[in-house]
């Protein structure tokens, strides 16, 4: 990945200072707990007005959560440093990566939704940013775009339930919410809200169907891939879900959703590790398959399950996570992450060899380790709950698959005979063999010291189920069910484990998976949008003039239409005319005469003229009926106009050709306006009209401004500041015209 | 004749229409200038017409005479003139400059900023 050539990156203070940050976060975490009982709280006034406050509270599970963040954290960092020894970008993706622990740490620890909704999308962004880090390469990017498509879809979907739960809550914070929530029962928007923040949850944390982004993401460098998905962000959508859960899980919605779609996950993932032949995503499929039995265990609704998901995402993280560094350091030393190439590496790798056995033998649930307990309360969970057998036997084969994966990560590529020669693959550095070994070893000492450990679980367990008592925890320290179990687990297990490479040539035969399932249904999601968008570009932007002024008209006539059809003005024939009905009567004529020619005159000097005729009706209408200053500006303008239009004809042909066109079309849409206007006119002269603001003009026009014209008073005092911007693009319009007359004039020129 | 006013407005804004959306260049802007003409009487007509005094104050009386027009409308299309003068004096020369450079007086046929055609007059639109 790396590779050797090119100098190593120098260790500089910026990587130190980052460093530092999930170190002291640690530090402070520890620090916490041992002087301070938990929950913590903080409310700081945010949006008073909208009584929103910036609240934080952090009780037993989100600082489990928190503990997994600043601690694996800091081991990633320095991991980091050998893993991208000669990455000259290292310090950058390390600020990127201090940037999500942040908003990690804010996600898990903010009580108001809003917040926890900004954090939570931060973390998509962030993640979108360390996937797509090998931007060269495209399937760092695919991987990057869909993550960063589906979550943040998701994160929509989050918001909005959220928002619909805070309104009929009539709180802000989570907590609020969970206490309020006896009195949604009946509220006839819940099962909405509860769906939308499922979706939201679901898509974060790789369910089922929104499941193949995260085996997509491993395009990332593997500290990323260790880190974000495996050990926190992933964990995100399943640590709200145990937030809500004390709220809502006697929900029989509730329920059946996460026990269903954390079933079907489990097993579907499981099924899929069986396709892969590189590390990294096989190691990707098992933890999605962990995060539907996460979700499983928080739609039980027995007591001991919060105890199951405190304890199994904690053993979980404890060996993914070295898992992934293993995997990273296989690829590190040899450049490759397919099983197909790697054998035999425990001669040459004896440090790497022996983190993947600690952690495989967590992950397998092998007694002596976290994840044996884990394996333990999760049976004493479930034999609680009356599951449906089918949901059992699911389970089991889940368990075998993951000892299955356990045996490919630990031993097949590091036992046998050896497919490199020694002297090219050498052990990876310190850095890289200290982190997972000593997570991997922390795992091992919580199962011999639990009294480390188990304060916290029990704490993250009595957050997620409120009814747990103290005494359970040792309680269920008994291991005679998980043993029978386990025996079953490990025999089809190693079952698996032998027949991997027969069971993977008969899934890699399963083409319709490749053409029908959820993976193939974003890909053509994602070209039907692209699709769409040309197809309506061709159909809208098509470059045609007149198509624009057709489509902006029918859209006008379509919002008069409906606009009349609201409103339905009473209609009614205007006043009598007036005294000046001979003049009105010439300006009229002259107004419809001249449009009538114009439509018909193809010569263009007879078409100025006729439009000039519409103009000088106009201005005698004017003066007839009480506006002689716009009759004599309309006079001033048609002069003029008639001059400049005639200079500007000399550069057309003197009669228009006689182009195809939509005729009748045109004619419609021109009848339509018509009778748009007409219908607009008749009501008038019933209505009153509204004269407040002219008899304000006319009665402040010579006290306030000295002018007895009103007409002017109004256009150079009242709305002074308009005139100047109408003489303003009078002069814009002139300064425009000018470049384009000389171009003209030049052209002729040169003709 | 008490329909006319409203009929000639009409008449004046689908001549207008009309011609706007001619393939002309010039039959276009010329449509511009028609069709402002009839925006203009509509804007004028909605002050109602009626009192034909202008609304100018006689020497020494200090309020509007009682059959004083509408000032309100008359101020907004005294300004709609002047911008609809100065739009028009721009397309027309606008237009004739476009006429000249294209050798062509048909809108379609401007299609220098449009990407090139595809299928018949569609612009090829960029796959995915």
């Amino acid at each position: 990945m790396s590779g050797t050539a090119g100098a190593a990156t120098p260790t500089g203070p910026a990587y130190v200072g980052l460093l530092a940050l999930p170190v002291a976060g640690f530090g402070l975490l520890v620090w916490g707990l041992l002087h301070h009982s938990l929950p913590w709280a903080l409310t700081l006034e945010w949006v008073p007005s909208l009584g929103l406050d910036a609240a934080f509270r952090v009780d037993g599970l989100a600082a489990q959560m928190l503990a997994l963040i600043t601690g694996i954290g800091a081991l990633v960092f320095v991991y980091a440093h050998g893993y991208l020894d000669h990455e000259p970008r290292r310090d950058r993706l390390l600020a990127i990566l201090a940037l999500f622990m942040l908003a990690m740490v804010g996600a898990v620890s903010a009580d108001s939704v809003i917040l926890l909704f900004l954090f939570w999308e931060l973390t998509s962004l962030t993640s979108f940013l360390l996937v797509g880090w090998n931007h060269a390469d495209p399937h760092a990017r695919a991987g990057a775009r869909q993550a960063l498509l589906i979550t943040m879809a998701g994160g929509l979907a989050l918001l909005g339930g959220l928002i619909l739960l805070a309104q009929m809550a009539g709180t802000w914070t989570l907590s609020g919410i969970v206490a309020a929530a006896p009195g949604l029962r009946a509220d006839p928007r819940l099962p909405a809200a509860l769906a939308l923040v499922m979706l939201g949850a679901f898509t974060k944390s790789a369910q089922f169907p929104f499941h193949f982004w995260l085996p997509n993401a491993m395009s990332a460098p593997t500290p990323v891939s260790a880190y974000l998905h495996s050990a926190t962000m992933v964990k995100l959508g399943i640590y709200l879900l145990a937030r809500l859960d004390p709220a809502f899980n006697d929900l029989p919605f509730w329920e059946f959703s996460l026990v269903g779609v954390g079933t079907l996950t489990a097993v579907w993932a499981a099924a899929l590790a069986l396709r892969e032949r590189d590390l990294k995503r096989i190691l990707a499929r098992t933890t999605v398959s962990a995060l539907g039995i996460l979700v499983l265990l928080v739609g039980l609704p027995s007591p001991s399950a919060g105890l199951a998901v405190a304890a199994f995402m904690f053993a979980h993280a404890l060996y993914k996570a070295p898992l992934f560094m293993v995997a990273g350091n296989i690829d590190h030393a040899t450049g490759t992450r397919s099983i197909d190439h790697l054998m035999g590496l425990r001669q040459v790798m004896p440090w790497t060899a022996a983190v993947a056995i600690l952690a495989g033998i967590s992950m397998a649930g092998l007694p002596m380790s976290f994840g044996f307990i884990a394996k333990d309360v999760i049976t004493s969970a479930k034999a609680e709950a009356e599951l449906l057998a089918l949901v059992s036997h699911a389970t089991v084969l889940v368990n075998a698959t993951v000892v299955a994966v356990a045996g490919v990560a630990a031993v097949r590529v590091f036992w046998g005979r050896p497919e490199f020669p020694r002297a090219r693959v050498r052990e990876v550095p310190w850095s890289m063999r200290l982190p997972p070994l000593l997570i991997a070893l922390l795992a091992l000492e919580f199962e011999f010291l639990p009294a480390l450990a188990d304060p916290l679980l029990l704490a993250a367990a009595q957050a997620i189920s409120p009814g747990l008592d103290a005494g359970v925890l040792s309680a269920s320290y008994r291991f005679d069910n998980t043993l029978t179990a386990l025996e079953i687990t490990l025999g089809l297990g190693l079952l698996l484990f032998l027949f991997w490479d027969r069971l993977h040539a008969l899934g890699h035969r399963i083409h319709w998976l490749d053409r029908y399932g959820p993976a193939a249904a974003y890909e053509h999601a994602l070209h039907g949008l692209a699709r769409l968008a040309a197809a309506h570009t061709r159909l809208l932007q098509h470059g045609r003039l007149s198509g624009y002024l057709r489509g902006t008209l029918a859209a006008l006539l379509a919002l008069a239409c409906v606009m009349l059809w609201l409103e339905a003005p009473p209609l009614a024939w205007p006043a009598p005319p007036p005294e000046q009905a001979v003049a009105w009567s010439v300006a009229l004529v002259l107004i419809a005469a001249g449009a009538v020619a114009a439509l018909t005159l193809r010569d263009r000097l007879a078409l100025l003229m006729a439009s000039g005729l519409v103009g000088y009706g106009s201005a005698v209408l004017f003066l007839f009926a009480g506006a002689p200053d716009l009759a004599f500006t309309q006079f001033a303008v048609e002069t003029v106009l008639v001059v400049v239009a005639a200079t500007a004809l000399r550069h057309f042909r003197g009669e228009a050709p006689r182009l195809e066109e939509p005729r009748l079309a045109n004619a419609l849409f021109a009848l339509l306006a018509g009778a748009g206007v007409f219908l607009l006119l008749l009501p008038l002269a019933a209505l009153p009209p509204d004269t407040a603001l002219s008899d304000w003009f006319a009665a402040h026009s010579l006290e306030a401004a000295h002018g007895r014209n009103v007409v002017n008073v109004i256009i150079v005092d009242f709305r002074g500041l308009d005139t100047l911007g109408e003489i303003a693009v009078v002069a814009a319009s002139l300064l425009a015209a000018l470049p384009l007359l000389a171009g003209l004039r030049n052209r002729n020129h040169a003709a | 004749m008490s329909l006319i006013v409203p009929l000639a407005i009409a008449l004046c804004v689908a001549a207008g229409v009309y011609l706007t959306l001619s393939r002309d260049l010039f039959r276009m802007v010329l449509g511009l200038a028609v069709l402002g003409s009839g925006v203009n009487l509509l804007l004028f007509a909605s002050g109602r017409l009626g009192p034909l005094a202008p609304p100018i104050m006689e020497a020494g009386a200090d309020a509007l005479a009682a059959g004083a027009a509408n000032p309100l409308p008359q101020a907004l299309v005294l300004t709609a003139i002047v911008i609809g003068f100065a739009l028009l004096c721009f397309g027309l020369v606008l237009a004739a400059r476009l006429a000249n450079m294209a050798r062509s007086e048909d809108a379609d046929a401007l299609r220098a900023t449009e990407p090139p055609g595809g299928e018949g007059h569609k612009p090829a639109v960029l796959e995915p």
